[in-house]
């Protein structure tokens, strides 16, 4: 019965999420194709649509891991339904609320919704700003529980240093933690870190949007509290993807499971601590922020890179070199996404030394390179998990047609509509500009050929899409 | 001109990733079933770990001293331009700017001089990003409420230099813009 129930709440999240997944494509090829001039949106509707584009990602991305990881943990640990349900009941109703501040009440301060920016009058609804922050609190309050939820579910069974396998780092260790486990714990750490950091973020908004401007914040700690939140959560989402990745890539190739060995619980003992440090780099322009930590967020952003090359990227290399393995859709996109997490990370390093941001910094640059690691890396990690999931209870024959068609139009439009923003961020071109400046018209046919390829990029993952939505809704309609 | 060569080798990296990627994804396909993979995997990583360490070891002494707030460390900067940013516009003077009643003028700057602009935002958080004449991003800083951050430089060519944006700030953030000169 609680094997159901998991299978049927997990089809539910995919479904959900490759919707709203579809939706914001849409809405990024439409700013693509406003800033090319193709079409003509008035610059509320397009920082709207921007807003709602750069939070819904983030969100369906979390959830996506979050519902893949809860479903995995089935193997290890006993999970809560309650609290997995309670998580997806708030998402959508959060995700109502947040569509009706920005495309009702175009509430367009950006995903990041900066202080003050969301307080100052922007010609929205007056209601979009409130509405805004509730739906914020709604989604925080439902994957906070979660969280915790999955951290007391591992708690249960493995001690505080078995779940982050300290005892790997010493001689003989008796107890063996599954790398699944160890990487879930990390995450759902950072991922309560920055959650709990959004609640005192959106405390401070209400006592200042309630106090009729008698409290008033200071601006470079809630720039602070905004990265902390916004850059751990985005990172947080792609190490859940790299926790299927460990469960499942060995698995689903005919190899033998990974293990957890002492450099493997060094490497991610580390990365909890440079992932929770690497925020500072969206400070590095705020000259006023101490040196120290600008310094920091350098060597956090360089040394991130070593575990993660060193120890995911390396065991993926020896899973794969020189052995007979079966691929099929899960691997590829698995392997894909490791190669695009890498290009992604090298296009980061390069943003996170200090002296190349004063030439990058809120150029295209910046959405080239997290674009690169999330719809070239972390969604491929998702869809690998999604393919992966719903083949394993309805009819499976491996059609290498539409393996290599997804493949192909996968990489021609990733590639493309990439390659757009990495030369725009070259070119100077700025973010977050409804339309160019006539003196950056350069900017205005990579916004083309990126909507163009983005477009390629889209067919791919409707033909995924709807492959795997009608696997999921014959899951749901089942009664084993 | 600082922005070609990074793309350059962004692009070198990202190609060396991918043939390492295909190589590795080529070696599996033609992998027979007798064959065992990677020999002395651990020494391997170890060496893989190391150089990486020491290639990024490199990057950080040659690239930190180059951050800039160490740029013009011990110079006097010649002249000193305040800029008070709001929605949607940079006010520039050479007179500090009285919050309450903001105002600026035409702003002209001597070539290979130290310029320090203090910059503040009368509202939100604003960039102030200075493009040359030929239209490339050359330094920036935020301008913050509350707080003014100082940007030093010296312009080594004369001519008219523009001001643009950087950090969203509202519907009309792509239009704010203003301009000076260095002579």
């Amino acid at each position: 019965m609680e094997s159901i129930k998991i299978k049927k709440i997990t089809s539910v999240w995919i479904i959900t999420v490759l919707l709203l997944f579809v939706a914001s494509i849409v809405l990024g090829i439409l700013m693509r194709l406003n800033q090319g001039e193709v079409i003509s949106q008035s610059p509320i509707t397009f920082y709207s649509n921007m807003t709602t584009h750069g939070l819904t990602m983030i969100g369906i991305w979390f959830v996506a891991g979050m519902a893949a990881v809860n479903y995995l943990m089935q193997r290890y640990v006993k999970t809560s339904y309650t609290a997995n349900v309670f998580a997806l009941v708030l998402t959508v109703v959060g995700v109502v609320l947040f569509w009706a501040s920005t495309f009702v009440g175009k509430f367009h301060a950006a995903w990041t919704f900066l202080y003050p920016l969301p307080f100052k009058d922007m010609g929205s609804e007056t209601w979009a700003t409130i509405l805004f922050l509730i739906s914020l609190t709604v989604f925080g309050i439902g994957w906070l529980i979660w969280s915790v939820s999955l951290m007391a579910q591992i708690l249960k069974k493995y001690s505080i240093s078995q779940s982050f396998a300290w005892q790997h780092l010493t001689k003989n260790p008796t107890v063996e933690t599954p790398p699944f486990i160890l990487i879930t714990m990390v995450t759902l750490v950072g991922v309560i870190a920055c959650l709990i950091t959004a609640v005192v973020l959106l405390v401070l908004f209400y006592a200042e949007y309630f106090s009729g401007g008698s409290f008033v914040n200071d601006a470079l700690l809630m720039k602070n509290l905004t990265y902390f939140f916004g850059h751990t959560i985005a990172n947080e989402m792609l190490y859940l993807g790299l926790a299927v990745i460990y469960e499942l890539f060995a698995e689903v190739s005919g190899r033998p499971k990974w293990k957890t060995t002492w450099y493997v619980a060094l490497a991610w003992n580390l990365s909890l601590v440079f992932i929770l440090t690497a925020f500072f780099h969206h400070l590095y322009m705020d000259f006023v922020q101490p040196e120290g930590l600008q310094i920091v967020g350098q060597l956090a952003s360089y040394l991130a890179s070593l575990p993660a090359a060193g120890v995911t990227v390396f065991s993926i290399f020896i899973a794969v070199y020189r052995t007979k393995i079966k691929w099929s859709l899960t691997n590829l996109l698995f392997f894909m996404g490791i190669a695009g997490w890498v290009i992604g990370g090298l296009g980061a390093v390069i943003d996170s030394t200090i002296s190349n941001n004063i030439v990058l910094h809120n150029t295209l640059w910046v959405p080239a390179h997290f674009h690169t690691y999330n719809a070239m890396g972390n969604v491929l990690f998702s869809l690998g998990f999604f393919y992966w999931f719903s083949t394993q209870f309805t009819a499976y024959f491996h059609n290498k047609k539409f393996t290599n068609s997804i493949l192909a139009l996968l990489l021609i439009g990733g590639t493309g509509f990439l390659l757009a923003f990495y030369v725009g961020g070259a070119e100077s071109i700025p973010r977050r500009y409804s339309t160019y400046p006539a003196e950056l018209s350069v900017g205005v046919n990579l916004a083309t050929i990126g909507a163009v390829f983005a477009t390629i990029y889209l067919i791919a993952i409707l033909m995924f899409f709807f492959n795997i939505t009608k696997r999921c809704l014959k899951i749901l309609s089942s009664t084993s | 001109m600082q922005q070609q060569p990074i793309l350059v080798l962004f692009l070198a990296l990202a190609g060396a990733a991918t043939i390492v990627f295909i190589y590795v994804f080529v070696s599996s396909k033609k992998a027979a079933q007798t064959d065992q993979g990677m020999s002395n995997p651990l020494k391997k990583r170890f060496w893989f770990l190391l150089i990486l360490f020491v290639i990024l070891g490199i990057f950080t002494s040659v690239t930190i001293p180059k951050s800039p707030y160490y740029l013009f460390a011990g110079e006097t900067p010649t002249k000193v331009v305040h800029v008070s940013a709001r929605q949607f516009a940079f006010i520039l003077s050479e007179k500090a700017i009285d919050p309450k009643n903001p105002s600026g003028e035409n702003i002209e700057l001597p070539a290979n001089e130290l310029v320090e602009f203090r910059v503040t935002s009368l509202d939100v958080n604003h960039g102030f990003a200075i493009y040359d004449d030929s239209n490339r991003l050359i330094t920036q800083v935020q301008a913050m409420p509350g707080y003014v951050n100082r940007l030093q430089y010296k312009f080594k060519k004369p001519g008219k230099y523009d001001i643009l944006c950087l950090e969203y700030c509202g519907m009309a953030h792509q239009v704010m813009k203003s301009t000076f000169i260095v002579k």
